[in-house]
């Protein structure tokens, strides 16, 4: 009598674990692709301080900002036109004293223009100085 | 002869118990923010030559329509510097920077005065742009 014995060489491994193996893997990659860190511009504003002597602020490049118009020391600029105007008057200035660049701003001034405009002086290595008017109550005598 | 029947017990397969465990632990990990902000509404500048994120403990937003809020929680901007000073108590100089979210439509009679309070409490701003591509 031929005694025929199985060959039972091919092991399977178990597979019941690949569903949550593969629903793992899955989560992990839409986990890395969703979380996206928030680029931006870091600035370093001086804290404020009342500046009475107006002669001392001449001294500082200074931008104004309206809702329509960027203006770099009274003259009229297309807000990409602002770092290279920067870089211009900023060089050869090595004190940081010497490159502070005062902000004014309208009250109606968009959001979008101050920021771009304290990139701009951001990337020339100016200081950025914000300017804001203080109100103050005056009482005149009857 | 007595046949005794063995009585047919159903198990649930509890293999994959462990990973579903983790899985749910995961997910509330993801869910759970700390600093959720989600819920306003804003549109970001666009900029060139931005940096990469600074590490922030702290977020000030300004909404579509001009609302201060701190960490997701609407704020004025009296309480602003206080608060921001207690989130940063103890941190390094280095560390101290105030995530800064505000709308490309935002008007500067609020976005200075928010400015200048967090520069106020000793802390950095980093203003969160969209990266213009050339």
């Amino acid at each position: 009598m031929r005694i025929r014995r199985r060959n039972n060489l091919l092991v399977e491994p178990p597979s019941s674990a690949t569903g949550d193996i593969a629903f793992n893997l899955v989560v992990f990659f839409l986990v890395c692709a969703s979380v996206q860190p928030e680029k931006g511009i870091r600035l370093t504003i001086p804290s404020s301080e009342t500046v009475e002597d107006k002669s001392q602020q001449s001294k500082h490049v200074e931008i104004l900002l309206t809702r329509q118009t960027v203006a770099l020391d009274g003259s009229f600029i297309d807000v990409d036109q602002l770092l290279p105007a920067l870089e211009a008057k900023l060089r050869g200035k090595t004190r940081e004293e010497d490159r502070v660049v005062v902000v004014k701003s309208s009250p109606d001034t968009p959001a979008h223009r101050w920021i771009r405009a304290v990139n701009a002086i951001k990337q020339a290595r100016g200081v950025v100085t914000i300017q804001v008017e203080e109100e103050r109550i005056v009482t005149i005598p009857e | 002869m007595k046949i005794t029947r063995r009585t047919p017990r159903a198990e649930i397969p509890s293999m994959a118990m462990g990973d579903i465990a983790f899985n749910l632990i995961i997910f509330f990990v993801i869910l759970a923010r700390a600093q959720d902000d989600s819920h306003v509404r804003w549109t970001p500048t666009r900029a060139a030559n931005v940096e990469n994120p600074a590490p922030a403990r702290v977020s000030v937003a300004i909404d579509v329509d001009n609302n201060r809020y701190l960490n997701g929680q609407p704020i004025g901007l009296s309480q602003l510097t206080g608060r921001i000073e207690e989130l940063l108590r103890g941190v390094e100089a280095d560390e101290r920077v105030v995530q800064f979210k505000v709308h490309r439509d935002a008007t500067t009679m609020v976005l200075e005065p928010t400015a200048e309070a967090i520069a106020k409490a000793g802390a950095d701003v980093f203003v969160v742009v969209e990266e213009e591509t050339q």
